[in-house]
């Protein structure tokens, strides 16, 4: 390319005079991230496909709890320009509901799946995205969900090892902090070669 | 006739014996090839029995009937194996073409019983099988025409006696050609790398025997010690002039079967397709062109 | 003078004579180990210094086999995840008896660094008998042939009984896991 800006500045004009990010960032030069509305997120897709974002690298939610609400990220990459773009879109947490984006990139089927099964997120429009991905036979809330509780479920599910309290105590000193105090003296002198 | 029989199971057991302490003697080198301690010398044996201690599972009648038929149509045909120019059970019977036809009886029993098993891998394995035996059997036949039209005869015995008539002049020195193709073509019989397509562990998982175990297993491994005694003594007698007493014969056998385990021990395994494509390429042209050489030319060492 | 050379045979009962045939296929059976090597998580790392020159497993007659038919020992090296379970009891039901289980790691003993995960049982020994367990995050190599050489030694003293334990107690080796997997049956979208 001859011309002169950088490929993060060329994303960042591109998104800018077609839409309205509500919020932009370049994380490096190589890197940028875009929070959109929720509606103006398949437009996007199209135009930075178009512009050569061929590659749909990675689609994923976070979860925020207080907020009520799932981040969904779609990042893409580029061949030619080396600019990893991250689309950033907030949907609602008790009705998640995005549409699917496999007209654009067909191989989000997968990744739709993926969303479903840990987060609860509906992709209407995708043949498939109700069909169980990574885990089998699952019967609990989708587990990347911030309020499931892995711990409680391993216990519930998985017995533990019970082990046996068969040994007692017998010394009665005080505290060890002496001898510990005067161990790690000893190998701080000892740092450096010194004797 | 009942003596007869009883010699040749005893031919037949010996050379089961034999065949498993070489190749326990052979993991040993290769052990120390590779800077450790090999396993010991029986190691083999330890195998064998205690696969047939396992209780199995069977899949059928045919596949319980094809292990039997592969191990008795083997021991039937190593009855007829002479050990020196002089001891072999059934005498006036130690033809070439008997032994080739009645290995095909093993090779039967093992493809029928793996594909009773009902694997598809099986079935892989028993077409690489038959493949390969496809491959490396037409080199081979060239050349042992040539000796038979040489030497007139067919007989095991009657070969070694007649090498051993010219003033030790084996086969392998006076048809070097032939003898080179003759070492690629054992190892196509044996089974070894490069050609060890038919077991391939880690693509067929094993191929033929995928679904044996405990003491079908067992009943395949004594099959395949006493086919490569057959194989390597047909060697010996054929191309290293036999044996007039038995450490002669046991020192060639070890000799050719260390040789040929050592070299297959630093090559990798080929695709079927390469097996056929190699075969059928120069061990085939040199073949031929020694067997051309050695009936209307005339020029034997 | 009676001569001590000739037992009468009607001195050993059945069951004497029974045992002394499996102690013979006992000294064969822990002198040739086949390993079927179900490498399931990060312990797997510790196989190759344990199989090639630098550990040796083949001068204890160990060896690496392809298939569960022909394999005696399954190894079972680190973590279980609920789809790996379900696939190892297909394989352990699937090996020829007597047939023994070796894990290695701590994930198998009390769930490891991952006891607190949603996907990743427990304790192996409630769904699969496991005759040795060695422990470590990972144990190193001389431990793993430790474990070895101490599952030969079981075997010599007939204590390496866990394929008759899961034939006689069947049914809570089922039914714990039922409880814990909901259904042994592989559903497989590739292999429909």
């Amino acid at each position: 390319m001859t011309s002169s800006m950088s490929n993060v500045e060329f994303v960042k004009d591109l998104v800018n005079k077609n839409f309205h990010p509500l919020s932009q960032e370049i994380l490096s030069p190589y890197q940028i991230s875009f929070v959109v509305e929720k509606d103006d997120v398949h437009q996007l897709l199209i135009v930075l496909k178009t512009a050569g974002w061929i590659q749909m690298s990675y689609l994923s939610a976070i979860d925020w709890p207080l907020e009520n609400k799932f981040e969904l990220i779609y990042i893409l990459m580029n061949w030619e320009k080396a600019v990893h773009v991250q689309i950033r879109s907030k949907i609602d947490r008790t009705v998640p509901i995005m549409n699917t984006i496999i007209p654009i990139f067909p191989g989000a089927k997968y990744y739709e799946r993926e969303c479903h099964e840990f987060f609860g997120i509906a992709f209407p429009g995708n043949p498939d995205y109700e069909k169980q991905l990574i885990l089998e036979g699952w019967d609990d809330i989708p587990p990347l969900r911030k309020d499931f509780d892995p711990r409680a479920y391993s216990e519930r599910k998985f017995p533990q090892r019970v082990y046996t309290e068969d040994f007692s105590v017998t010394n009665n000193e005080p505290s060890k902090q002496a001898k510990r105090a005067a161990r790690k003296q000893r190998a701080e002198s000892l740092r450096g070669g010194k004797k | 006739m009942i003596v007869s029989l009883l010699v040749g199971l005893g031919i037949a057991l010996f050379g089961f014996v034999l065949q498993t302490s070489v190749a326990g003697v052979n993991r040993k080198v290769v052990g120390r090839l590779q800077k450790r301690y090999g396993p010991r010398w029986y190691q083999e044996f330890l195998d064998i029995f205690k696969l047939l201690s396992k209780r199995s599972v069977s899949h059928g009648w045919i596949f319980d009937f094809g292990v039997i038929m592969a191990l008795g149509g083997i021991i039937g045909t190593a009855m007829f194996m002479p050990l020196t120019t002089s001891f072999s059970a059934f005498a006036p019977f130690d033809n070439f073409f008997i032994f080739v036809y009645l290995i095909a009886v093993g090779m039967l029993g093992m493809a029928m019983s793996a594909s009773g098993s009902g694997n598809p891998l099986a079935s892989i394995g028993v077409m690489r099988a038959l493949t390969t035996m496809l491959a490396y059997e037409v080199p081979f036949m060239i050349i042992v025409l040539t000796i038979i039209k040489l030497t007139g005869t067919s007989s095991l015995t009657g070969i070694a006696l007649w090498q051993q008539a010219q003033g030790n002049n084996w086969f392998i020195v006076a048809l070097p050609v032939g003898g080179i193709v003759a070492i690629l073509c054992l190892m196509g019989m044996l089974g070894k790398k490069p050609f060890e397509t038919y077991i391939a562990p880690a693509e067929i998982a094993s191929g033929p025997m995928v679904e044996y175990g405990g003491k079908q297993l067992g009943m395949l491994f004594i099959m395949h010690e006493i086919t490569v005694f057959i194989e390597v003594s047909l060697f010996v007698h054929l191309f290293l002039g036999g044996a007039n007493n038995i450490f002669e014969f046991l020192i060639k056998y070890f000799l050719v079967y260390t040789s040929v385990n050592l070299i297959s021990n630093v090559n990798g395994r080929f695709k079927i397709d390469q097996v056929v494509k190699f075969f059928y390429k120069w061990p085939l042209l040199l073949a031929s062109a020694q067997a051309i050489v050695a009936i209307y030319f005339g020029w034997v060492i | 003078m009676k001569s001590t050379k000739f037992t009468p045979a009607s001195n050993l009962s059945k069951a004497e004579i029974d045992r002394k045939w499996w102690e013979i296929g006992d000294y064969f059976r822990r002198n040739s180990l086949w390993l079927l090597m179900y490498c399931t998580g990060c312990c797997a790392i510790e196989l190759p210094p344990a199989m090639t020159s630098a550990y040796d497993m083949e001068r204890l007659g160990m060896g690496p086999m392809a298939t569960p038919r022909q394999a005696d020992i399954l190894l079972v090296s680190g973590y279980l995840s609920l789809k790996t379970l379900r696939r190892l009891i297909y394989t352990y039901e699937q090996m020829s008896e007597p047939r023994y289980v070796v894990a290695l790691g701590s994930c198998p003993i009390n769930g490891g660094i991952y006891h607190d995960s949603h996907a990743v049982i427990n304790q192996l020994d409630q769904y699969v008998p496991v005759d040795v367990y060695v422990a470590g995050c990972m144990p190193n190599t001389e431990a793993v042939m430790n474990g070895f050489v101490d599952l030969m030694e079981q075997i010599k003293n007939k204590t390496a009984t866990g394929w008759l334990r899961y034939k006689n107690n069947n049914a809570w080796f089922k039914q714990n896991q039922i409880d814990s997997l909901g259904e042994v049956e592989v559903y497989d979208e590739f292999h429909e």
